[in-house]
């Protein structure tokens, strides 16, 4: 149960009562209505009355009935076209995305054509055309708006078909038929669901657009009809605008207020992102440039103690949540490589992010945690170290660079929290020399790099600022094996020559004691036993520690 | 390209297509029952409609090849002129109103992007959506009513003032006329800005480089300048479609305000069904979605470095 | 004497992106590889080194540009689609992410049947699908026929997806990094629950995974592929103990570095 419900929940909710409101009205228009919508039912140009509660216009029709019976033309136009533009985008966007080649090359085109024409103007030539009836118009307008749905599902089908439960269905002999009914329309259904209350949306406006224009059909006053002869009545002069005027305009904007709302509330169904973090980012402050931080060190007696101190640590990603991680206590020991491992769900990176304030949503944290002696757990305090004495490598960070600056940009912007830019810009250049990047390499973008030098980019950021404490999650998880071995070796190499303290993050246990000299072992949000490598090693005292010690499958070893 | 192609074919075939012979729509319709056969064919002849089909084709590119658009039958005027009065007005309501919904949609849909799930973004939200779910023709309606009829503080109708001002005065007239129009189409244009750039920008804060930005201490200004600089690239794109959207609902608006833009001649060749116009009128707009798109291609290479430099992706 | 797979001098290349974007990327480069029956068959390699391909080639999935495949000696690297068809049930194909593996929106027993519905020999209702629950150790197999993959956890649905590969008695499983999503205590279970597979119905496999030690873990014969092409191939200790390529060794020497293998002295 979510505690609290996301934009789109809400207004899905609000869409469909506002369009149960024309949706009534059409279905009951003979009971609601009492006077023809067609023929004069009294005196023309009648103010509203108890016989006629909105007047009659110039021919003496009663105008509340051709309020009532439009919502059915509005509502038919809607559907009638939404069905007829998604049957063809979805037929289009399947056969293009599944047989791929010529077809897909042929139908796209034909799609990014359709695409690019203005809507209305087509729809209006179309219409001046092919004639006015309702049946023309809905056609008109659904045969110019499937090309969206179908572009949109087309790459939705493209996404699907590298999904591996549909290569395997492929693999396992299934035909071109069965995978697109059980494997890909299946899946297709929220996004079409968006696109069809889109088109619908679209096409009432249209359909009123064209009215207005003179385009209706003559036989059956819509809502944009009534505009336009109100309009052309002068009813804004007269005052008939009141009655003749705002109710079929307000009935036209609640029935595509409540289609974009239930689009709306489809469209955050067909992707979660949208509605899920509800909350905003807690990284708000504002700050300035500082000058270096003086070393604490260097000031009087050389600190002594655990660099970070965690005691009692307890996090819920969300107020009303469960914790996620439950009392967690550990120490990172000055110049020495401390481990926290654990497996997915541990809780091990959830501990570091809110060390740092990183945690996004509307987290709680409890307990302590100091950094050099002072207190951690707040967002200023953590602010205040953030990349500048805590420098953080974060989890795939090969991918967390941002693509449209050059890494030289951004380990200088990194750098200048704490130094003028032009000695952030030399400093920049020796960082990222210094992690293996030749000068030529500077000016590239992210993209232009291999994971491996990606990954070396975000070590050198996370050191801009001589942090004291080196925060690595999963460094080189996702890499090769012979890229890993390098960023290990970057990584010892940094830490020997700048004395850093580091704060490892991973589940990889073999790795871990190869490099690490402090282990904490976590499981489920709990540490399970911590102590230095040697001693857990040899003598580990948790059957989970026992465990995941024995991870290794070969007794095989090699000669190096 | 294609598209401008497609554009110039369908406007041949539609006249055949439709149903009905196509000299019908070369007839002012307050004559049609008074034309005899004979000058029905003196029609076809001078229009080129008594020759093969591919005969017609060649014919009509020729024509459209040399600017010739054909002849309005309500005006008896060439198409070509009718719409270069008209084209001006239009270009400065859209072109204003393009640019102005883009900036305001993208400020309000960045801003809720910062705060989403809080109560001033449900609130920029739905008020966006209330907004782009009046038809702008009612909104225009709305304005008309509100800030001419009952407020009297501007003109309804016309581009140009009745008197003979001169200089800076006629600039401000004009200005005066065309800002209810312009507000109409503007506020029509802001909300699929906004909603594409709050989607963007949601999307770009779940990004790994935001946590990145946020790690290595820049604040929350610095770390929405990253999550910016990448939303920018699909709310320029949506800002570009909407040219065309706009142009469309500049038919309807224009109507209202009787402003003398391309949608007024589209509206009135509608109604006295002057086929020729509403097809140059179609034409041109074609052209001008077509220019915008290629805009926003020649534009794409400075917002992303990956299509400016597509280089190599190393192993 | 044939072998059950024989890949032949296998070339592919693909070409990625469009106008000034497009580049050819050579995934095999005259490949040559063969597994017996029921014998479990390592291909190692890091990203981009064309194993992958290798795999989807096998099972069909992709189209070699020269070479041949030849399964029980029958060549079908350049059938059509629908004499392939028959072929298919004997071979299965597991992928690495057992999360996008099953259809989000079908229930266990369905998506294990799949295989017995293509080729006309069962239905999820036919006890086979509950049996092969039971082998891949999901017991009693009555409360897992009715689940949603997400009712179920990451090791419990690769198990899911290797019922999936059993279920119709195949002859051959490529098994593209089968435990690389799956987490370290949980590893072990996978690698077993393959080798008794294997023994138990002679199903023979193709795993491919750049994990050498749970290649050395499960394979029989191990094979090096760098770049597209395939540098090293031969029975895994000796493989491992006296690599014969450069390549091979900087491999086995890294994997020794973040403490994938032990070292020797």
């Amino acid at each position: 149960m979510s505690r609290r419900r996301s934009p789109g929940q809400v207004l899905g909710r609000v869409g469909l009562v506002l369009l149960a409101l024309p949706a009534l009205a059409a279905v009951f228009a003979p009971l609601v209505a009492r006077h023809s919508p067609q023929r004069p039912s009294g005196r023309p140009l009648l103010k509203p009355s108890l016989g006629h509660p909105l007047g009659t216009d110039d021919l003496g029709v009663d105008i509340f009935s051709q309020l009532v019976y439009g919502s059915r033309i509005s509502l038919a136009i809607g559907l009638g076209a939404a069905v007829l533009a998604i049957v063809v985008g979805v037929l289009v966007a399947v056969l293009a995305g599944w047989r791929r080649g010529w077809v897909e090359t042929v139908l796209m085109r034909l799609t990014d054509v359709t695409l690019a024409f203005p809507f209305l103007p087509l729809v209006l030539v179309l219409a001046a055309f092919f004639g006015r009836g309702l049946l023309v118009t809905a056609i008109v307008i659904g045969a110019v708006s499937w090309a969206r749905p179908a572009r949109v599902l087309w790459a939705q089908v493209l996404k699907l078909r590298e999904y591996p439960h549909v290569q395997a269905a492929r693999a396992m002999g299934a035909t071109g038929s069965r995978c697109i009914v059980r494997h890909i329309l299946t899946r297709l259904i929220p996004v079409t669901s968006a696109q069809f209350v889109r088109v619908a949306n679209a096409a009432i406006i249209s359909e009123a657009a064209l009215a207005f224009l003179g385009l209706g059909d003559p036989n059956h006053a819509s809502w944009g009809m009534m505009l336009a002869n109100a309009s052309s009545n002068n009813a804004l002069l007269t005052g008939a605008w009141k009655w003749w005027m705002v109710p079929p305009g307000l009935a036209l904007t609640v029935v595509v207020l409540g289609f974009a709302f239930t689009g709306y509330a489809s469209e955050e169904w067909a992707d979660p992102r949208l509605a899920s973090p509800t909350g905003r980012l807690r990284f708000l402050g504002r700050r300035r440039r500082r000058p270096a931080p003086a070393p604490q060190t260097a000031a009087g007696a050389p600190a002594t103690g655990p660099i970070l101190s965690v005691k009692d640590l307890v996090v819920h990603y969300d107020r009303h949540g469960p914790a996620v991680v439950k009392g967690v206590g550990f120490d990172a020991p000055r110049e020495r490589v401390t481990a926290l491992v654990g497996e997915s769900g541990s809780g091990k990176s959830t501990i570091v992010l809110a060390l740092l304030g990183l945690l996004p949503g509307d987290p709680l944290v409890k307990g302590g945690a100091t950094f050099e002696g002072r207190k951690l757990l707040s967002a200023a305090a953590a602010a205040r170290v953030r990349g500048r004495k805590i420098g953080f490598v974060t989890q795939a960070a090969m991918n967390a660079l941002n693509p449209a600056y050059t890494i030289h940009f951004q380990v200088a912007e990194a750098a200048a929290l704490t130094m003028p830019i032009g000695e952030a810009r030399r400093r920049a250049g020796e960082l990222l020399e210094n992690v293996g990047l030749p000068a030529e390499d500077h000016g590239a973008y992210p993209h232009e790099l291999s994971g491996g030098m990606r990954q070396r980019v975000v070590i050198a950021m996370a050191l801009a600022n001589r942090p004291d404490l080196l925060i690595a999650d999963e460094p080189t998880t996702g890499l090769d094996l012979v890229t890993q071995a390098s960023i290990l070796k970057l990584l010892g190499d940094l830490k020997d020559q700048l004395g850093l303290t580091v704060l490892l993050i991973t589940h990889d246990v073999q790795m871990v004691l190869r490099v690490a000299d402090e282990l904490v072992i976590l499981q489920d949000g709990c540490v399970v036993e911590q102590g230095s490598v040697a001693t857990v090693a040899a003598d580990p005292q948790q059957e989970y520690t026992r465990r995941l010690l024995n991870t290794r499958l070969s007794p095989l070893a090699v000669k190096v | 390209m294609l598209v401008l192609a497609v554009a110039i074919v369908l406007n041949f075939a539609l006249p055949r297509l439709a149903p009905g012979d196509p000299i019908d729509f070369l007839i002012p319709a307050e004559q049609a029952n008074r034309v005899t056969p004979e000058q029905r064919e003196a029609l076809a002849s001078a229009y080129g409609l008594d020759g093969s089909t591919g005969q017609q084709f060649v014919l009509y590119l020729k024509n459209l090849a040399k600017g010739d658009l054909g002849t309005s039958t309500r005006y008896g005027a060439p198409v070509r002129e009718l719409l270069a009065d008209r084209l001006p007005w239009t270009l400065l309501l859209v072109g204003t109103s393009v640019v102005l919904s883009m900036l305001i949609g993208a400020a309000l849909g960045f801003r809720s992007a910062w705060r989403r799930g809080s109560g001033s973004d449900v609130r920029t939200l739905t008020g966006v959506m209330v907004l782009d779910s009046f038809p702008p023709f009612f909104v225009a309606l709305l304005l008309v009513l509100v800030f001419s009829v009952q407020l009297r503080l501007l003109p309804v109708f016309g581009a140009l003032p009745g008197s003979d001002a001169q200089g800076l005065e006629f600039a401000l007239e004009v200005a005066r006329r065309a800002i209810l129009p312009i507000a109409a189409l503007t506020l029509s244009g802001i909300g699929s800005a906004f909603l594409v750039a709050r989607s963007a920008a949601v999307t770009e804060l779940g990004e790994d480089y935001v946590t990145m930005a946020a790690a290595k201490g820049l604040d929350g200004a610095g770390v929405r300048r990253h999550a910016r600089r990448n939303a920018l690239v699909p709310v320029w794109t949506v800002g570009m479609l909407n040219v065309g959207a706009l142009f469309g609902g500049a038919a309807p608006v224009e109507t209202v305000f009787a402003y003398p833009g391309l949608g007024r001649l589209i509206y009135e060749s509608v109604l006295s069904r002057d086929y020729p116009v509403l097809q140059g009128a179609f034409l041109l707009i074609a052209a001008g979605v077509i220019a915008a798109n290629l805009i926003a291609e020649l534009v794409y290479p400075y917002l992303d470095p990956r299509v400016r430099r597509p280089g190599a992706v190393g192993s | 004497m044939t072998r059950l797979l024989e890949v032949q001098h296998a070339h592919k290349t693909f070409c990625t992106g469009a106008g000034a974007r497009r580049r050819r990327v050579v995934a095999l480069d005259d490949v040559s590889l063969s597994v017996g029956e029921g014998e479990i068959v390592a291909l190692v390699g890091e990203s981009g080194s064309g194993k992958s391909t290798l795999g989807r080639a096998v099972v069909g999935l992709e189209r070699l540009d020269a070479g041949k495949a030849m399964f029980d000696a029958v060549e079908y690297a350049h059938m059509s689609e629908r004499a392939m068809r028959k072929l298919r049930p004997q071979m299965h194909l597991v992928l690495q992410d057992p999360y996008q593996s099953l259809h989000p929106g079908m229930r266990v027993a369905t998506a294990i049947a799949e295989p017995l519905e293509i080729a006309g020999t069962g239905n999820a209702k036919s006890p086979k699908v509950a049996a092969a629950l039971e082998e891949v150790g999901l017991t009693p197999a009555g409360t897992f026929l009715d689940r949603y993959p997400h009712q179920l956890s990451g090791g419990q649905r690769q198990r899911v997806v290797l019922a999936r590969a059993l279920v119709g008695r195949p002859r051959l499983v490529v098994a593209d990094e089968p435990t690389s999503m799956v987490d370290a205590t949980l590893r072990a279970g996978i690698v077993a629950l393959i080798r008794r597979l294997r023994d138990r119905f002679g199903i023979a496999f193709l795993v491919i995974t750049h994990d050498l030690d749970m290649a050395a873990a499960v394979a029989e014969e191990v094979a090096v592929m760098q770049k597209g092409r395939l540098v090293e191939c031969g029975p895994t200790p000796k493989v491992f103990a006296a690599p014969s390529d450069e390549y091979t060794r900087t491999l086995l020497k890294a994997a020794a570095e973040v403490g994938r293998l032990d070292v020797a002295d």
